[in-house]
């Protein structure tokens, strides 16, 4: 699935990329994180308590950076495996650019769920990352920016097929959108999914 | 499955000081999500509090132009129930078309609301017939109890008991179902109430949503034809294998105008 959009943050460029990059304050607005950490310069590891309807599953999840451009963006990276129940991956393109005297943030998030576990979880995985990223953006833009300001627009893209016969399920589009942390809020909806077939 | 402690509530009261209690406990109904999902180990919870044996809480009543449902009422009851066919005949068929035979057979109504799925089929019923959700607590709107996916207005402890459902002057529902599941992929229930016309859109998006622009068409000519200007945005509804956001839209339309033609 493949996700677009872009989020306005009411805070200076400069501010927006050290928030993202700061362990702390990503740890604050994942919701149910109950700790993050830098594992190396480009590397974070964090545990989680998704819970999602019926489903309360503690997770750890690893992403890298790739193609850091301070202040302008990186590539967010992240994998899951879960043998015959299927796969898991994504990366995320965060590019941030002066919009007034806030930042405009983009991003585009290109995920992969193969197997057993697409077929299963298919239904869930695009409301459970908006869900998630929704949460994300709240508190994000409430300690980054001060009062919430979302203005957001995302694009649809086209579904794209990733697994033998199991097309990846696009994801919906909506008044969210996401920076660095989509990658991990994808990770994370991708886990919990992951967890339903395992 | 892995250890965890079964409990039997006597009364509602026992099960709320019971889920007070204990530290991780989830409430058993009919179990149709939660046990396959402790199945897969995907939640863990340390004890489970059985409703099935509570008196009271179990069977249909009509009076008054109104129709309350007891919160461990199956679906299979309401689907085959004469006073509901006949004071609202679209609920029952609504209940009529929940998952397969053993989803019926088990699954309660307020099991289902409860738990909010997207695609399930009675918060449309809830919303779009103006019903009103009663609590060991107090009484909440159903038009406030749906709060987002797999969200719900009720606090932690908080107990469903029953639904009361005003009858309305018409309903019908119209669902497409998932082939395989039969979950909605786009469910509509469309109502003529005291209060005015209801749509409720269950399946499309992320949780059940009134539909206003079709309420308003309806309201000054209640035809199929008046939704024809109408259209549903796809910004923010679901999309999986199944169905793109853009094809559930369309069949929000479609299936608003086959409602509306059952029963204009």
């Amino acid at each position: 699935m493949d996700m677009n959009g872009e989020y306005r943050i009411p805070a200076p460029r400069q501010r927006v990329w050290e928030a993202l990059n700061d362990p702390e304050t990503l740890g604050r607005c994942i919701p149910g994180c109950e700790s993050i950490q830098k594992t190396s310069d480009t590397a974070l590891s964090a545990v989680v308590q998704a819970k999602v309807g019926p489903v309360s599953a503690r997770f750890t999840g690893d992403v890298t950076l790739e193609d850091i451009d301070p202040p302008n963006g990186y590539t967010i990276r992240g994998e899951g495996k879960g043998g015959v129940a299927g796969f898991a991956k994504g990366t995320a393109r965060v590019a941030l650019a002066d919009d007034g005297d806030g930042t405009l943030l983009t991003y585009a998030v290109e995920a992969q769920v193969g197997g057993k576990l697409a077929q299963v979880g298919a239904r869930l995985v695009a409301g459970t990352v908006r869900k998630m990223a929704d949460e994300f953006f709240g508190t994000f833009t409430q300690i980054v920016g001060g009062a919430p300001q979302v203005q957001s627009q995302s694009q649809p893209a086209p579904a794209a097929e990733v697994a033998p016969a199991v097309p990846a399920p696009p994801a919906a589009k909506k008044s969210w959108a996401s920076p660095l942390t989509i990658g991990i809020l994808v990770i994370a909806a991708i886990l919990v999914i992951y967890f339903l077939v395992t | 499955m892995y250890n965890f402690t079964y409990h039997r509530a006597g009364s509602v009261d026992a099960a709320a000081a019971k889920l007070a209690e204990s530290g991780d406990a989830k409430l058993l109904a009919g179990g149709m999500t939660l046990l396959p999902t402790m199945k897969q180990r995907l939640a863990q919870p340390s004890d489970l509090i059985d409703l099935n044996e509570i008196a009271g809480l179990n069977g249909i009543t009509v009076a008054g132009g109104t129709v309350t449902i007891g919160a461990m009422t199956r679906h299979a009851d309401v689907a085959a129930s004469a006073e509901v066919k006949q004071a609202i005949p679209a609920l029952a068929k609504l209940a009529g078309l929940i998952g397969d035979p053993a989803v019926r057979n088990r699954g309660t109504i307020g099991g289902s609301i409860a738990n909010n799925d997207p695609a399930a089929d009675y918060p449309a019923a809830v919303v779009g017939l103006g019903a009103t959700v009663v609590t060991n607590k107090r009484e909440i709107a159903g038009d406030d109890f749906f709060t987002g996916m797999f969200e719900t207005a009720l606090d932690d402890g908080e107990i469903v008991t029953a639904v009361r459902f005003p009858v309305p002057q018409k309903a019908a529902y119209f669902k497409f179902p998932n082939p395989a599941s039969r979950y909605a992929v786009v469910g509509v229930m469309v109502a003529k109430t005291a209060g005015g016309i209801r749509v409720a859109v269950t399946g499309a998006g992320p949780c059940v949503f009134r539909q206003p622009d079709m309420e308003r068409a309806l309201s000054g000519n209640f035809s199929a034809d008046a939704l024809s200007g109408i259209s549903q945005k796809a910004d923010g509804l679901n999309e999986d294998i199944h169905a793109s956001a853009e094809y559930r839209a369309s069949l929000v339309v479609v299936g608003a105008k086959r409602a509306v033609a059952e029963i204009a």
